[in-house]
């Protein structure tokens, strides 16, 4: 909510999603590439036509979206809940009743283990809302947040 | 107890039955498409047709050989599949009910579709189709033996031997139901008809110019106004017949009873359907209506459920045309719900309208001034857009939510109104959104996910005052999270 503090995610993801958004930006600028040379002469282009706006795609992705991205993103967990905050245009902030859940991942993709990041993923058994992902947690918080919320849940089941 | 052998196949006629259902699109709409493409002769599709029926009813057949099932005394096995053989074993204390449903072809044939309900929430899980309407009422029995006899846990041993009918349609209410299902698809379908009949109508009906005032200069003579009134009557008149016929086949003699902790239902006129929703599989009921129908008093209940029942959407339909007693007398059995009183139910902020017109009605007028640069006639367009703002604030005005203790109530739509009644114990998680422009408004969405609900359409309500969205939030968040677990537990 608005007054509450959201603690923002490890600054490491920062350069997550700037090694993410460098690989999206790169391949945007070879796909670029590759067409300018299979059309470019044949629609009459001129040089740069597409790559250039395809460069300043990738110095958006890589340079200029990723912070914004990571001061959208936030968590917070008081004893009943879990807050996820994220969005840089249309902002979401997602509230899971720690009792609602069904279970629990701590998952880590290749770039992730580079940079000893983890996400933590609730599942419930909600539709719109099946999965909520938090991104960007070192291991350790993420395997504390995990046990907590699993506290949570066994004292519910009783 | 012996474990059960899968040693029943399903009804000889089920080969006749599937092939019947998939022949039409496999032998007809192939061959012809492929005759249309190649500009072979009748003779060649003909034969192409008759190898592909021949191929088709060898396949039923092989998948009618290789699926065997049968009943022990405590479970039920099923093997099926033509080269990797799958088995499978349902206990009878897992099963929730068996559903049998008869399609028209299949009572034709004295057949039955048994459904093995056992609330996994897959779609076929114990689907045997199809089997003699003998043998699914013996499989039924045989489960409802279990459960009479063992002290089976669960809800099922609790049942009172006859059930309670709590609503019923008769015959006039379903044909006055039938008048209010009128349906203006029919009409575009009665338009397209008409289209696509050469030469009956000389212009594009879908071309909008045409319905901005210009029909006039551009019509023949010979079609005057006085014919079109005709083809809208016409129209019309096939959206109403259609609708009574639809409403008829699919709920004639529909009859919900309560048996314990649990609703069955049955309906249908051709396709006589039977389903069982237990109470605790309900997650929201919803009350559906229309302006005329709430003129005279009428809307439909439905609940959604988790994955139980032979709908797929996981909406059940549990009292399609009825009053608000008789909703009430069934939102009573089904567990927390009552419908809200009108007062109770607050607006969502003023500045919803502002919203609309800063995000769409803005740009769509700055869309229109544009195109009349080339169109003059586009600014036309420009006429509707005071009618699109008062459509906005009357939906504002048919927008309303209230939270009433543990039930969060939220009606929606002028046209199509409808109300959810969502107990916060079912809430499995809510969330907050905004937009740039509702963020410079100070408003907010509050989406409200629930288990079984259709992606996109669950309750929401859409620009909350910041302030207001926020404690809504906190309030159903506490409830939810608290030790005041739901129903579905």
């Amino acid at each position: 909510m608005g007054d509450r503090m959201l603690t923002a995610l490890d600054p490491a993801y920062v350069r997550l999603l700037r090694l993410n958004g460098a690989l999206a930006g790169a391949a945007l600028i070879a796909a670029a590439f590759a067409a300018e040379i299979i059309f470019g002469g044949r629609l009459g282009l001129a040089r740069g036509m597409l790559a250039a706006p395809a460069v300043v795609g990738f110095l958006y992705l890589a340079l200029l979206s990723p912070g914004r991205r990571y001061r959208a993103w936030g968590y917070a967990m008081d004893g009943e809940a879990l807050h996820v905050g994220h969005g840089v245009l249309t902002q979401v902030h997602t509230i899971v009743p720690l009792a609602r859940v069904q279970h629990i991942d701590v998952s880590q993709g290749p770039l992730e283990r580079a940079l000893a990041l983890s996400r933590l993923v609730l599942h419930t058994a909600g539709t719109q809302h099946s999965q909520i992902v938090l991104p960007g947690l070192r291991r350790e918080t993420a395997e504390a947040m995990r046990e907590a919320i699993r506290g949570r849940m066994a004292r519910e089941e009783e | 107890m012996s474990a059960a052998v899968a040693d029943r196949r399903l009804h000889p006629g089920t080969i006749l039955l599937r092939f019947i259902k998939e022949a039409p699109p496999a032998v007809l709409a192939l061959p012809a498409s492929l005759g249309f493409a190649s500009r072979a002769g009748l003779e060649k599709v003909l034969w192409i047709a008759a190898a592909i029926a021949a191929a088709l009813l060898v396949l039923k057949w092989v998948a009618w050989r290789r699926f065997r099932y049968g009943a022990g005394e405590s479970e039920i096995v099923i093997e099926s599949g033509i080269l990797s053989r799958n088995r499978r074993t349902i206990p009878f204390d897992r099963v929730q009910d068996v559903d049998v449903e008869r399609t028209f072809l299949a009572r034709l044939f004295g057949l039955a579709r048994v459904r093995i309900e056992t609330g996994a929430g897959g779609k076929d899980e114990g689907l045997l189709d199809s089997v003699s309407l003998a043998e699914a009422t013996r499989l039924r029995e045989a489960v409802r033996a279990f459960h009479a006899g063992a002290p089976a846990p669960e809800t099922l041993s609790q049942r009172p031997p006859a059930g309670r009918l709590l609503y019923a349609l008769g015959l006039r209410r379903l044909l006055v139901f039938g008048l209010f299902s009128f349906s203006l698809f029919y009409i575009a379908g009665f338009f397209a008809v008409l289209q696509s009949v050469d030469g009956l109508l000389p212009f594009d009906i879908y071309d909008p110019a045409r319905w901005t005032g210009l029909i006039g200069d551009y019509l023949p003579a010979r079609f005057t106004a006085s014919a079109i009134a005709v083809v809208l009557f016409l129209a019309i008149m096939l959206g109403v017949v259609a609708g009574v016929v639809r409403t008829v086949a699919r709920d004639f003699g529909f009859r919900l009873v309560v048996e314990g902790s649990r609703f069955r239902r049955e309906h249908g006129l051709f396709t006589r359907r039977e389903a069982v929703i237990p109470r605790r599989r309900v997650q929201l009921a919803g009350v559906d209506t229309g302006p005329m129908r709430k003129l005279f008093g009428w809307s439909g209940l439905w609940f959604q459920t988790l994955g139980a029942g032979s709908e797929r959407s996981g909406r059940q339909a549990a009292a399609p045309f009825a009053d608000s007693g008789e909703i009430a007398a069934v939102l009573a059995e089904a567990g927390p719900y009552r419908l809200p009183p009108p007062p109770a139910l607050a607006m969502v902020s003023r500045r919803h309208i502002l919203r609309s017109v800063g995000g769409k009605i803005l740009p769509l007028a700055v869309l229109i001034v544009a195109a009349a640069l080339r169109w003059p006639q586009a600014l036309l367009l420009l006429l509707f857009l005071p009618l699109f703002a008062a459509s906005v604030a009357v939906e504002r005005h048919f927008h309303r939510y209230a939270l009433d203790g543990d039930l969060l109530c939220v009606t929606r739509g002028a046209w199509r109104q409808r109300l959810w009644m969502v107990p916060l114990g079912n809430v499995q998680a809510l969330s907050l959104s905004r937009e740039p422009l509702q963020r410079r408004l100070g408003l907010a969405t509050l989406s409200i996910d629930t288990a079984g609900a259709p992606v996109l359409k669950g309750p929401r309500i859409v620009d909350l005052r910041n302030g207001d969205a926020e404690a809504l939030a906190a309030r159903i968040s506490l409830y939810a999270s608290g030790r005041k677990s739901g129903t579905d537990r």
